[in-house]
């Protein structure tokens, strides 16, 4: 048995990118200099649906400064339109060109672009494009878009994109049967990402070589780069997507904008760089938004509240463009999937349906559809634990699926590779002192005071193999990434992946994992990443996967260089390999610690060769791997969040919250809390918060942060999050995926506890975010 | 969201940035913290031909103690006023009123006259200002006058102040030493405008209330006396029952207008609750601090 670094994994380590990212010296695409770059300022179309008539470019083009001014007609040669292709049944693609022509088909739509010498000329040159727009009626209400035109897309016939539909067991005679059904009509507003860095890219092309160079906000250079290879008709090889520091994706940025191909087709058009930094208006209006679903739902539970079965229609407001490469199904099915939770569901229908409205594009944000499946479940199961007189973990500890059961396929098919769910709500509640929670609950209520516990429970499937892919139907690979792993002669580890990171840490818990499986010293590791020219192939980091996938592409070929490194090391200390310890970056025979040569010795005998080596082994110490999880692992939470309502004003006050999570062997709790924190963050955002709004008429009326409220610190309550630690069976080195849970949980928590608190007063959520206003109105009719 | 071409001129002196205006007409600017007319001009909401930057004319910032007034130059920043040993002792209202101005960086660039002059019903100040009947001075080509709140705000971001006049000093009287002060308000988020705002000041005698002012931010175009709610507290005194009906008055009076974050009802509500916690929250500093 050969003895790792195990403390590596698992270790509280600061993160090693910190000292340039909190200090102000990270590099992100605004940073970047190209000589003689050009600056780029989008026309966008001020209406939610127009024809686009004449577009004048005479004033702008007379504009000192400018360069150039495009529309989509000059761009049509150089750049197919995006298009998001699916297998699935029914699904019809839209296709999104660069530049709109034609129809625009939500308001921040881009028509025009001006290129100049400064991003100010090039706006200032903007304001003089003359667009001749013919406005059209706007689609925004989704139920009324499904059953009638106007149509989004009018060569479709109809604003329905896509339908599913999933059902197991025998529904009616389960509601049949029922001794008690609890039922709603459940609304989780619009939401947008808000990642602290606009969107932005740089767009180099070498007229020498041939070659493009886009530098991007992106979360998926390898994504990008295999579809730029399609829609500009150009050799793979030729484009290289780099993604520098950048600051938050949350899945916004796992997306082909059209920016991006119209940036590129400008550079190769012009020969010069160019640059398109967002901001945040151009943000608001364009990158992709989230959630906007009507879900109408029914729990039928026996007298002492098993479930029986489930049932729910959900409508979802997908905007204008189903997005590359997800589709418009990413954010619609997976409600859908997740709607059984971590319970065992005999019997289920879940149907969704996807509406095009004229409103920005849906695409996937952090916890995907799954936010809206935990406020629905577990809104319905505190509804019948409060009908039933049972305690809201009691009623949840009766239908959890047991460890015993794993593995367990859900109600809509998902498998549950483990199944800790129970022990993650006696976690939480042990944590939150949950029966003295409901002593002080009912000292609050006898003084008048609205105080109240919600329990939020759920799981989610991480780290997705090629089994189950990310987004059904889609034309693309989502579940493998590779690792290369290599030691150079000066004995310092290169790590490269073809994931990319917006802040998460992946170049500390990746170089954790590749140091405690090498047996090098942290600090000799160094993670490259976020670059399609330096690496191994893969897709980049989205959907709670790099842990994982890149984790475990990490683990094969940290395992593969050091058992070389091992190979070489009985060489020169004539020993056997089986007889060596490696840890810290020093290779000794056990039990004769002076006997021993450090990694970087063994890589100078790997790259000198000769005698130093075995016979034929071949000279190096490198190695490329590849991982793939297959199904993928579940990672669960409970949740608890206290709350105490202003009745008066109408107001929430979170006290205090509590999360028990499994994400498996933890490879840095540090960042694992900061992934949850930062997710609850999000996750008190949709439930207290943020709300995209648009008028009847298309128009956004979010369109600042003034309006579009970010939750801030002083939002935030105390918190407590534990680890259960259970590793995974199924994933090579036991990791499950984090970096959406915390958005998963909070929403439903956050409404279970209002409800709590106002039970009295029989209010019970059913609309995210709960505003003071909102409140208010549900008071006032008591 | 980079600002339209403008002019820049950074004068030294109030005469010559009247001059400047007087030149512009209409067209140009004042520039003092910048913390509501930079992100106009960003959003090319704010269209001017020239910029006219306050920030480098002599003798406009800074604290005066005079005849029983508090004078603050218009450049003097929410900070400095924040942290003002006079303002402090003289005017605690509007030391509690600017710790909900926005954020720290905000009040390190943002200024009393600047707040003032801008007019966003929202804003704390200008809910001080009617509150404690104070006065506001300004200068233009024909010379100084001095205006009163009631004569100041029109309606939203609306001012009487000429095209061609400056804003150049607050003066708020002090307060009794012995009356009772609180500044109460709503908002979404820590920082965030008032949704509603209310200033309160009463000075008592036993049970008697000798001297009520009520005004609010947020519930309307301007900044709002409740001068039918002062009068309740003025005959019927400190007691709950009084409270309660004053801030039933003071929801009557105000005629809010809904948007995005609140309704007019919510903000009636809001009106009136947040007038009796002001009031009595005041009650609890009676006599002198």
């Amino acid at each position: 048995m050969i003895s790792r670094s195990p403390s590596l994994i698992g270790a509280r380590v600061t993160r090693v990118e910190d000292a340039r990212l909190l200090t102000g010296r990270g590099r992100y695409v605004a940073d970047l200099d190209a000589p003689g770059a050009v600056h780029v300022a989008f026309v966008r179309s001020p209406h939610a649906a127009a024809h686009v008539g004449r577009i004048d470019v005479t004033r702008a083009l007379a504009e000192p400064g400018v360069v150039a001014c495009l529309t989509a007609a000059d761009l049509a040669p150089l750049a197919r339109p995006i298009r998001a292709e699916s297998r699935t049944r029914g699904y019809r693609a839209t296709d999104l060109g660069a530049l709109a022509s034609g129809v625009v088909r939500h308001q921040g739509e881009a028509v025009a672009a001006v290129v100049a010498e400064s991003r100010y000329v090039a706006e200032d040159a903007a304001d003089l494009v003359g667009v001749d727009w013919e406005p059209l009626p706007a689609v925004t209400d989704p139920r009324a878009a499904a059953a009638a035109g106007p149509f989004v897309h009018a060569d479709l016939g109809t604003n329905v994109i896509l339908e599913r539909e999933f059902r197991t067991g025998e529904v009616e005679p389960a509601f049949r049967a029922a001794t008690l059904v609890v039922a709603d009509r459940f609304r989780f507003h619009r939401h947008a990402a808000i990642a602290m860095e606009n969107r932005a890219c740089l767009a180099a092309w070498d007229t020498g070589r041939g070659d493009l160079t886009l530098h991007s906000t992106t979360q998926i250079p390898g994504m990008i780069r295999d579809a730029l290879a399609d829609i500009l008709d150009l050799p793979g090889h030729r484009i290289r997507v780099v993604a520098p520091d950048v600051g938050g994706g949350f899945g916004m940025k796992t997306i082909l904008y059209p920016e991006e191909v119209a940036v590129a087709a400008i550079a190769r058009r012009l020969g010069r760089p160019v640059k398109w930094i967002g901001d945040r208006r151009e943000d608001l209006l364009t990158s992709s938004q989230a959630w906007d679903e009507q879900v109408d739902a029914e729990l039928a539970v026996d007298g002492v509240g098993h479930i029986l079965g489930l049932r729910a229609t959900v409508l979802c407001d997908v905007g204008a463009y189903s997005m590359y490469p997800w589709t418009a199904s990413i954010e619609a099915v997976q409600v859908i999937s997740f709607l059984p939770g971590p319970y065992r569901v005999p019997a289920y229908r879940g149907a969704v349906q996807a509406v095009a409205t004229n409103k920005a594009p849906m695409g996937p944000y952090r916890g995907v559809g799954r936010p809206v499946s935990a406020f629905v479940v577990e809104g319905l199961l505190d509804r019948a634990a409060r009908r039933l007189q049972l305690d809201p973990g009691e009623i949840r500890r009766r239908n959890f699926v047991r460890p015993d059961e794993a593995p367990y396929r859900s109600a809509s098919g998902v498998v549950w590779d483990t199944a800790t769910f129970a022990e993650c709500l006696e976690r939480a509640c042990r944590i939150a002192d949950y029966e003295g929670l409901r002593r002080q609950q009912q000292e609050a209520r006898a003084a008048g005071r609205s105080f109240g516990i919600g329990i939020a429970s759920y799981v989610e499937l991480t780290g997705v193999g090629s089994a189950i892919p990310a987004s059904p139907g889609a034309d693309i690979s989502t579940g493998t990434e590779g690792a290369t792993v290599r030691v150079d002669a000066s004995g310092t580890v290169t790590a490269t992946f073809a994931i990319a990171s917006q802040g998460q840490g992946h170049e500390t818990t990746l170089a954790q994992v590749v140091a405690g499986t090498l047996g090098a010293r942290l600090g000799d590791v160094r993670v490259v990443h976020g670059d399609t020219a330096a690496g191994p192939i893969g897709s980049g980091t989205y959907a709670s996967r790099t842990a994982v996938i890149a984790g475990g592409a990490a683990v094969r070929a940290a395992e593969a260089v050091r058992d070389k490194a091992l190979v070489i090391a009985a060489h020169l200390l004539e020993a056997s390999a089986s007889d060596l310890d490696v840890a810290d970056g020093v290779i000794s025979v056990r039990g004769a610690g002076d006997r021993r040569v450090t990694l970087r010795e063994v890589a100078r005998a790997a790259y000198a060769a000769g005698r130093r080596l075995p016979h034929g082994l071949e000279p190096g110490l490198e190695a490329t791997r590849y991982y793939d999880p297959y199904f993928g692992t579940a990672s669960g939470a409970t949740h608890i969040a206290v709350v105490e309502i202003d009745r008066a004003v109408a107001a929430v006050r979170l006290h205090r919250y509590v999360i028990a999570e499994d994400c498996g062997r933890v490879i840095n709790p540090l960042v694992v809390e900061g992934q949850t924190i930062g997710g609850l963050a999000q996750g008190v955002g949709a439930a207290l918060l943020e709300e995209v709004v648009y008028d009847g008429g298309g128009q956004l009326l979010t369109g600042t942060l003034l309006d579009y409220l970010v939750p801030m610190a002083t939002d935030m309550p105390p918190i407590t999050v534990e680890h259960l630690d259970r590793p995974s069976p199924s994933t090579l080195g036991g990791f499950r995926g984090v970096g959406e849970g915390g958005t998963i949980g909070a929403p439903a928590a956050i409404a279970n506890a209002v409800s709590d608190a106002l039970a009295p007063l029989g209010i019970e959520i059913t609309e995210l975010p709960i505003t003071p206003e909102r409140l208010f109105q549900l008071l006032a009719v008591c | 969201m980079k600002p339209p071409k403008f002019d820049y001129h950074a004068p030294t002196t109030v005469d010559e940035a009247i001059t400047l205006l007087s030149r512009y007409g209409d067209d140009a600017k004042l520039l003092a913290g910048g913390q509501s007319l930079m992100p106009l001009l960003n959003f090319r909401l704010a269209r001017p031909a020239a910029l006219i930057d306050l920030n480098r004319v002599e003798g406009l910032a800074g604290i005066r103690e005079v005849d029983g007034q508090v004078r603050f130059g218009a450049m003097t920043r929410q900070r400095a006023i924040e942290f003002s040993p006079v303002v402090a002792r003289r005017l605690p209202l509007l030391v509690e009123a600017t710790k909900l101005v926005g954020h720290l960086p905000i009040r390190s660039r943002g200024t009393i006259g600047g707040s003032i002059a801008h007019a966003d019903p929202a804003a704390e100040y200008p809910a001080v200002l009617a509150a404690l009947d104070g006065e506001v001075v300004v200068r233009g080509p024909r010379g100084e006058r001095v205006v009163k709140p009631a004569d100041f705000f029109q309606t939203y971001l609306t001012t009487t102040l000429g095209r061609d006049e400056v804003l150049t000093e607050v003066r708020l009287p002090a307060m009794d030493g012995k009356a009772g002060w609180a500044f109460e308000e709503f908002s979404r988020r820590h920082g965030d405008f008032a949704l509603v705002g209310i200033a309160a000041i009463v000075a008592g005698d036993g049970a008697r209330c000798t001297m009520a002012r009520l005004a609010t931010a947020g519930a309307g175009p301007v900044p709002v006396r409740l001068r039918a709610a002062e009068r309740i507290l003025e005959s019927q005194g400190l007691g709950d029952a009084a409270i309660e009906a004053a801030a039933a008055r003071a929801a009557e009076i105000v005629e809010p207008d809904s948007d995005l974050h609140a309704s007019a009802a919510y903000r009636k509500n809001l009106t009136r609750v947040l007038t009796e916690r002001a009031v009595r929250r005041a009650v609890t500093r009676l006599g002198g601090r």
